[in-house]
């Protein structure tokens, strides 16, 4: 698998969340609006969402480590992958790969929500507007899915996440050498972090955002064999749709409707 | 720093204390990773909590907050015990073997000379070393002698066992152990620690005898002067380093001469005749050249007006007849002493110890000027919650202040580079009403007072009048940063020629620098706008051709110390300078050029020459050696000595009633910052994306205590003592423990110091609740460990 990828490692990654903010910036997302911490430690908000395409998520401290306490911080965002569910399940083939990353044309997207339910990851997501949020209003339409572009709609050489990372923990590349560089990594950790894994080398053909983990993938809820889309299926969803919308009149909201009984029909 | 920045990537162990580095500096862990990844470094953080640095540690220490001598002690006692230091260099470079007074002594906490009711020592004059015929401390290089510095430090340190640490910080013996095993792993010349540390270290009131622990130990290592190396204060904005240079203390002027004191400096002759003096030829003395320093800022001060014949206008120079730290300027201003105050990129009824006084004392004002990006919490005191607006009578005027990017000039980072920084846009609205640069608000501002002087008069118009003020170049309307930099590198008088840098300053008149440190800044080039990156020679990451560093771009101070006698470097793969036996490569050598290895001692800027293990004299209020004391407010008693707090530490009467014992308030609480939020939060508290992340005023407690009280992750908690109380959100969290002081477990409250009453993100301000009283040589206060109560808000 040639092309760039982000080599995310979490035992460099400081939890300082400019990767958070800079994406924020650099696609003019508005904030949401958060009390507290919606999420372990200091996580905030709780997920990815349609106005949050990268997230650091903090997991609780772990004392029974060998050697020393375990605090993880993982930066989470669409993993890319090379088969992706969500551009086969896409009934409008709104999603699809620009240089290798998936990317969401929203000028198609009916906001049906079927890459949101099929993405195991839970990345994409179509804006929930009883959320509330503040700043840079208008940037995000509602009925529309979203989602980490790679920085490919709004373009740069190097996507400002990875740019604005103080300490080396995220960055971006030719995936061939950053996986080679995941693995040299591997080693250098082994001693201090005895369960150290590598996760996004398989998964779904392979990930563009390979993840240095400081144990195993599970643990952080990143499943090691995810099950693949039942395609059978999502033929027969899109079949059922393609046929069903021809009654829409091109009014999203009537496509919607149409793909929840295509959905609902198919079973 | 005594480094910088990059340089910390040639360490091997790295030692964070008094620093949450990961949330406060983040850029510098990309250093400290390199040296991880690349060198096998070991990271030792050192915390009361697991903070996001100490998940990125080798190797993590907790410590009771306020017990870092009693941390630092351990590891000193432990390098002395195992005779685990750098020998050459501590006998050649330090004052150990230097022999003490006979009257010195120390006993339960005291040292000798203590006035119990002055809390002083004095005139401090058995802190002093024995002279020889020509006025020469005397010496014993086989540090046998039991008066020099070495033994005596021996037998003060040995209290200072793992156990005593132990019961008295709360940290395992076994986890202090290797602490102290992996840190004094660098006495050998080919190993390197760096210490980094900020507030965590120096907010205490004994905040300067902890700095002074880690440069003993870094001395005792061979750590200082070397790549990898020193001690390393970490700034906490952008430009303290800079306006710490530029004189922003009450007790300096610009680069750090001596602020002139009423009764000590009458005159110009007695302001220099207090500067440093030796007799050593060994010592190179740096600060014998000061009167150069001083008339050449007199003279970029008062310009044509200062002469020979009035002693260069010193007695225009404001002179002080007693300290005013932060925390005695506003007891003053409580007294109604003051009529009005400016606040510029200054927060304090968030930032400043007991916050709920300061208010009290702003509404003694009769008007305030408050200059920022935003309306600041400060600035709208009048409408804090609980205050009455009607009863306050103090005018208030907000003038918009231009951003970071909204003007040009330069900015001093931690590691002394000053770096010239351009304008990229200007200050959002119409020319007219826009924000203005602090330059041009200054400029305005002076010149309209000078306007009034001249229409008016008053009683002392004359250093007005006839200050060296023109900043404006010819045919624009705006003062210059250039012209304020040109004059900060200093040039001849009257022609006006730059000079090439501090060398060529004079005590004749014939000079005039606004700032001596910073001259060779601007020779003639912007040096600071340079952005070489070229390494030098010695390939170590100084990068001599980025930017400009203080003093004469010398990239790591106090770098004689890098080589021996000979003038080879501890360490070849890392060198820093060395000697060819006519001239020196490397770095820019400490000191001047000509002089060798063999001629002269490396820390120039100590009259003796060498590092100071043991503090002579006047240059500390409160001790030449390190002891514990604990913090004003603590849970327990002094398990070293029976002193309880620093017994120098100046305590106001006005507050005394305001201080609280365990009995009332049991919890250990400190104070400290987020990534996500700025120092009072004035700045960040507007920005949504960094509410979002940090919206709320929140503590941190541990489970047990949380249970114990009742409260759940998320609960809205009150944390109260005798000086007010707060709302927050409880963050219940394993990263914070109970540790166990003398056999009993002790809790802690730790809460973040962002939030105030105003701007976008509102919330209650931690220093409501901290106290006012400082250490005992600076007077910074001890934000970091005081007590309070928590309860379970309904």
């Amino acid at each position: 698998m040639s092309g760039k990828a982000f080599l995310v490692d979490t035992t460099k990654c400081s939890g300082c969340r400019a990767c958070q903010v800079s994406c924020k910036q650099w696609n003019n997302l508005p904030a949401e609006k958060t009390t507290f911490f919606a999420g372990p430690e200091y996580t905030n908000p709780a997920e990815l969402s349609a106005i949050t395409f990268n997230h650091v998520k903090f997991f609780p401290i772990d004392r029974s480590h060998p050697g020393k306490p375990l605090w993880t911080i993982m930066h989470k965002k669409c993993y890319h992958c090379e088969d992706a569910n969500c551009i086969k399940v896409c009934p409008q083939e709104a999603i699809s790969k620009v240089e290798g990353w998936t990317v969401i044309d929203q000028s198609k997207c009916i906001g049906c929500g079927a890459c949101v339910n099929e993405c195991v990851y839970k990345v994409p997501h179509v804006l929930d507007e009883t959320m509330p949020k503040y700043g840079a209003e208008g940037s995000i339409q509602k009925d529309k899915s979203y989602k980490c572009h790679a920085c490919m709609q709004n373009k740069r050489d190097v996507p400002l996440c990875a740019q604005h990372c103080p300490t080396g923990a995220l960055t971006y590349g030719d995936r061939t050498a950053l996986v080679k560089r995941a693995r040299a990594r591997l080693k250098e950790i082994a001693a201090e972090y005895p369960r150290a894994s590598i996760y996004g080398l398989e998964q779904y053909g392979g990930l563009r955002v390979i993840t240095v983990l400081k144990d195993s993938p599970e643990k952080y809820g990143l499943p090691l064999n995810p099950e693949p889309i039942d395609m059978h299926k999502a033929e027969a969803i899109r079949n059922t749709y393609h046929l069903i919308s021809l009654f829409s009149f091109g009014l999203p909201s009537l496509k919607r409707v149409a793909y929840r009984i295509s959905r609902s029909m198919v079973g | 720093m005594t480094n910088h920045w990059i340089d910390i990537k040639n360490a091997d162990v790295i030692m964070i204390i008094g620093s949450n580095a990961a949330e406060n500096h983040p850029a510098s862990f990309r250093w400290i990773l390199k040296a991880m990844q690349e060198r096998d470094a070991k990271l030792i953080v050192v915390d009361p909590r697991f903070t996001r640095s100490a998940s990125m540690a080798s190797l993590y220490a907790p410590l009771r907050p306020g017990t870092d001598l009693a941390f630092l002690g351990g590891i000193i006692n432990y390098a002395l015990g195992k005779n685990l230091i750098q020998k050459d260099y501590v006998t050649e470079y330090t004052n150990a073997s230097y022999l003490v007074n006979p009257a010195f002594t120390f006993n339960d906490g005291l040292f000798s000379g203590y006035e119990p009711g002055k809390r002083s020592y004095g005139d401090r004059k058995t802190w002093t070393y024995q002279m020889d015929t020509k006025n020469i401390p005397k010496r014993d290089k086989t540090l046998k002698d039991p008066r020099c510095v070495y033994q005596l430090m021996k037998k003060h340190y040995s209290r200072y066992t793992p156990e005593m640490v132990e019961r008295v910080t709360g940290c395992p013996k076994e986890t202090f152990l290797k602490v102290a095993e992996t840190f004094t792993s660098t006495h050998k010349p080919n190993r390197v620690a760096t210490i980094m540390y900020a507030m965590g270290i120096t907010q205490h009131t004994v905040g300067t005898q902890n700095v002074r622990a880690l440069a003993i130990l870094q001395l005792l290592m061979g750590n200082m002067g070397v790549a990898g190396g020193g001690i390393n204060a970490l700034r906490g904005e952008s430009n303290v380093q800079g306006s710490t240079d530029h004189a922003l203390l009450f007790h300096i002027l610009p680069g750090y001469l001596p602020a002139p004191d009423v009764k000590a400096h009458p005159t110009l002759e007695a302001y220099n005749n207090s500067a440093p003096k030796t007799e050593d030829p060994m010592s190179i003395n740096w600060w014998s050249h000061r009167s150069k320093y001083t008339v050449s800022l007199l003279k970029a001060w008062y310009g044509d007006a200062a002469t020979k014949e009035n002693n260069f206008c010193y007695d225009w120079l404001p002179k002080k007849s007693k300290g005013v730290p932060f925390i005695v300027l506003f007891e003053d201003m409580l007294k109604g002493v003051m009529k009005g105050a400016f606040f510029m990129g200054t927060n304090p009824i968030v930032g400043g110890p007991n916050a709920n006084r300061n208010a009290l004392a702003m509404e003694k004002l009769d008007w305030l000027v408050a200059a920022d990006i935003w309306e600041t919490d400060s600035s709208i005191f009048w409408k804090r919650p609980g205050a009455n607006p009607a009863a306050i009578k103090t005018e208030v005027f907000l003038l918009p202040a231009a951003s970071s990017v909204e003007k040009e000039g330069s900015v001093s980072n931690s590691g002394r580079w000053a770096q010239w920084r351009y304008k990229a846009v200007d200050p959002p609205g119409p020319e007219k009403t826009r924000g203005k640069s602090d330059l041009d608000i200054l400029d305005l501002i002076f010149r309209e007072l000078r306007e009034l002087y001249k229409k008016e008069g008053g009683k002392f118009p004359d250093p007005i009048l006839k200050a060296n003020w023109n900043y404006i170049p010819e045919g624009e309307h705006e003062a210059s940063p250039h012209l304020v930099a040109k004059e900060v590198n200093g040039y001849t008088w009257p022609d006006k020629k730059q000079v090439k840098n501090f060398v060529d300053l004079k005590d004749d008149g014939s000079t005039a620098c606004g700032n001596w440190l910073y001259s060779g800044s601007y020779p003639g080039k912007n040096m600071m706008a340079r952005r070489g990156t070229s390494d030098a020679s010695n390939k170590i990451g100084m990068y001599p051709e980025w930017s400009w560093c203080w003093p004469l771009n010398r990239r790591i101070i106090y770098n004689r110390a890098a080589v021996n006698r000979k003038g080879e470097p501890w360490d070849s793969s890392r060198w820093v300078v060395k000697w060819t036996g006519s001239k020196w490569k490397g770095d820019v050598i400490d000191g001047g050029p000509t002089a060798g290895p063999e001629a002269k001692n490396p820390f120039i800027m100590n009259n003796e020459g060498v590092g100071r293990l043991f503090a002579p004299g006047k240059i500390l209020t409160d001790g030449p050696l390190t002891e514990h004391y604990e913090p004003m407010e603590s849970p327990v008693a002094n398990l070293f000595n029976s002193q309880k707090v620093n017994p120098a530490s100046m305590i106001i009467d006005e507050v005394r009633g305001q201080f609280g014992n365990a009995g009332q308030y049991p919890y250990i609480a400190t104070s400290y910052r987020v990534v996500e939020h700025w120092q009072a939060g004035a700045m960040t508290r507007n920005l949504p994306w960094l509410n979002e992340l940090v919206p709320d005023m929140f503590c941190e407690i541990s489970p047990t205590l949380a249970a114990a009280k009742g409260i759940k992750n998320g609960d809205r908690v009150a944390i109260y003592n005798a000086r007010g109380t707060i709302k927050a959100y409880a963050l219940v969290t394993e990263r914070v423990q109970p540790l166990v002081v003398n056999g009993r477990p002790m809790e802690m409250i730790g809460m973040i110091w962002h939030f105030g009453p105003g701007c976008a993100a509102t919330g209650d301000a931690c220093n409501q609740l901290t106290p006012s009283i400082g250490d005992a040589n600076t007077m910074i206060p001890e934000f970091k460990a005081f007590l309070a109560d928590i309860r379970k808000e309904a």
